[in-house]
């Protein structure tokens, strides 16, 4: 794949005031520029505080983490912010899309924040929506859509700010198989198409199968991290 | 920061139409306590001027004297109002313009069509001049027919209604009691009625001499109207003519009046005092209404805020910063305060236009006090709304996110 680290974790321990043991302890990840890493465990495992840390939505106790090059383990909330607009997308379980915001409304969300003017976010986010194959649906209502779509719309929302890591948290996990397939589908293509790093948190050994390298977790501790036998990119 | 605040108020107003049910909660409050307060301030104003107008129908610059005849506590010791108070009053004021005695009396009234009980008034020709009040039809007796002890009669709308129906009242006859047959040779404008109930217009007049020798004054008369020179003169008037009344009723030092004085512009001052005291208190009701809206513009936008913790946590995830997420609640509070205190306004206009219509008053809200109470509605809301928007972007992502 393409060289240098994207995410680089070092050292990661994250403890929360009410519980006695950390949550994560000591983790350290490296993910290369491209990969698609599945990061499995059960529950408990402490993968979705990883993947909040992975993607700056909360900080480590202690530990760097160093995202495309620069360090954000000490950023203030306002930096964290802004490091999720321009290098992070997330996708996730429930898919997350805001109610009373139409498809188009909710794919230009980022553009929006990110001070993109209305003219370009709007046509950046249709030409996504076609991408993903729901341009009929511009002007629909979450509430309007079926559970594929509506991940198909968290999909384009998560890329529309061009992010470089994708995040993606059991995203096919509230859908049926041949529908999480299609989804998954969507990501990979998106993935070769748009250069992005992909982090999917999961316990569908299926869907591990899709992704180059398989971490696992187990009471916050990294127990393997390995190629797995069937990468298809 | 490239987006505009334009875009800001516009998400902000597609949120709120496209949530009908929290919007209209949120903005009630407000809506009604701009309303109240607008209404509030109308009633005062309009209530004020019209005591105002009730005291101008007396007449301004005009000083009433009564005499304290019949009055037991005087023992029979008061002597009666006469022409020779009048005489003294005109010839040692020197504030005085002019005097007008009256007295008036129920007494049965007829025509050729109708008859009735109703006052009969003996005064002097200038009683128009000092009431402010013009003929209608025909004109005013004059000078010749006080000395004349004429038989004429000004009669008022009422009156005349009552006695000749649709039929021109002058040149006709009525009858006073059983013998006193006089001709109407005028017709006064319509007055109306007092805030009190009375009718203004239920009024005949006839020169006091007449009045005196075909019915009789054997108290004198009711009432001296004295009209001075200057409104400013006013209270000058009151002092000068109460040694001259004194002296005209040859009242010993230890002698206490017998007779009483007032003056409408005094009893409107204090009217005007009262009312306003009044007015302040009912814009202080009406301005802790506006401030119990304000808090329920923050109630409804603390809901809002748990409510919508998801979304809040979806758009932080996006990478909204807290100082957008912030701005947008901010922003929701401005439309909504703004448009709840324009129903508001709309409301307390429609309030006191009816109230001005039912009680015949004539000043409406001004369109500086509505902009005024549209302003203050709106900072209120948005002053309540501040503290949610601080809510909202204070949450963590992460609690956000996973809240149901």
């Amino acid at each position: 794949m393409s060289g240098g680290s994207i995410v680089e974790a070092a050292g990661i321990r994250k403890e929360f005031p009410n519980m006695a043991s950390p949550v994560l302890d000591d983790v350290s990840i490296d993910v290369a520029s491209g990969e698609i890493v599945a990061l499995m465990g059960p529950s408990g495992s402490g993968k979705s505080t990883l993947m909040n840390i992975l993607g700056c939505l909360d900080g480590p106790t202690r530990g760097t983490y160093s995202l495309g090059g620069r360090d954000v383990s000490t950023l203030t909330v306002r930096e964290r912010a802004w490091v999720r607009l321009h290098y992070i997308g997330f996708i996730f379980q429930s898919f997350h899309l805001i109610g009373d915001h139409t498809v188009l409304e909710n794919v230009t969300l980022p553009l929006y924040y990110a001070g993109v003017d209305r003219h370009e976010r709007e046509a950046r986010a249709v030409e996504l929506i076609e991408r993903v194959g729901l341009g009929h649906r511009l002007g629909h209502r979450p509430a309007q859509l079926s559970g594929g779509e509506k991940q198909r719309v968290a999909i384009a929302r998560a890329v529309s700010g061009q992010p470089r890591l994708l995040l993606a948290d059991e995203p096919t996990g509230a859908l049926d198989t041949r529908t999480g397939n299609e989804v998954m589908e969507l990501l990979l293509e998106l993935h070769d198409a748009r250069a992005l790093t992909l982090i999917i948190v999961t316990h569908d050994p299926e869907i591990a199968e899709y992704c180059h390298r398989q971490i696992f977790l187990r009471d916050g501790k990294v127990v393997s991290d390995g190629r797995a036998h069937a990468a298809n990119a | 920061m490239p987006r505009t605040r334009s875009e800001v108020v516009g998400r902000a107003i597609r949120t709120a139409i496209r949530n009908p049910g929290r919007t209209i909660l949120t903005m009630l409050g407000l809506a009604i306590g701009v309303g109240a307060f607008l209404a509030m301030v109308s009633f005062g104003t309009g209530a004020r001027s019209s005591v105002m107008e009730q005291f101008e129908i007396l007449g301004t610059r005009v000083v009433y004297i009564w005499g304290n005849m019949g009055r037991r506590d005087f023992g029979g010791n008061a002597r009666p109002l006469t022409d020779a108070d009048v005489e003294a009053l005109l010839r040692d004021g020197m504030t005085i313009e002019r005097v007008v005695p009256r007295i008036t009396e129920v007494q049965n009234v007829k025509s050729a069509f109708d008859r009735y009980p109703t006052k009969i008034t003996g005064t002097m020709p200038d009683f128009v001049q000092i009431r402010e009040w013009s003929m209608l039809m025909g004109g005013m007796f004059d000078e010749t027919d006080v000395q004349q002890r004429a038989k004429v009669a000004v009669i008022g709308t009422t009156v005349a209604r009552e006695l000749f129906g649709r039929r021109d009242p002058v040149g006709q006859t009525i009858t006073i009691g059983s013998n006193l047959p006089l001709r109407i040779i005028g017709v006064l404008v319509s007055k109306g009625e007092q805030t009190t109930g009375e009718d203004m217009d239920e009024i005949i007049l006839i020169p006091a001499t007449t009045y005196e020798a075909f019915l009789g004054m054997p108290m004198g008369y009711h009432e001296l109207m004295i009209q001075v020179r200057d409104l400013g003169l006013l209270e000058t008037a009151m002092v000068e003519a109460v040694p001259i009344m004194r002296r005209s009723h040859r009242l010993a030092d230890i002698e206490e009046d017998d007779f009483r004085m007032a003056s409408p512009a005094q009893a409107a001052e204090l009217a005007r005092f009262v009312s306003t005291i009044l007015t302040s208190l009912l814009i202080g009701i009406a301005a802790v209404s506006l401030l119990v809206g304000g808090i329920g513009v923050m109630n409804i936008q603390l809901v809002s805020v748990a409510e919508r913790t998801q979304e809040i946590g979806i758009r932080s995830a996006i990478g909204a910063s807290p100082n957008q997420i912030m701005v947008q609640f901010l922003a929701e509070a401005v439309v909504l305060s703004f448009t709840g205190s324009l129903v508001g306004v709309g409301l307390g206009w429609l309030v006191s236009t009816l109230v001005a219509q039912a009680m015949s008053w004539s000043g409406t809200l001004s369109p500086l006090t509505m902009a005024g109470a549209a302003a203050f509605g709106t900072s209120v809301g948005v002053a309540f709304g501040y503290l949610p928007a601080k809510r909202a972007a204070q949450l963590q992502p992460i609690d956000a996110l996973r809240h149901e």
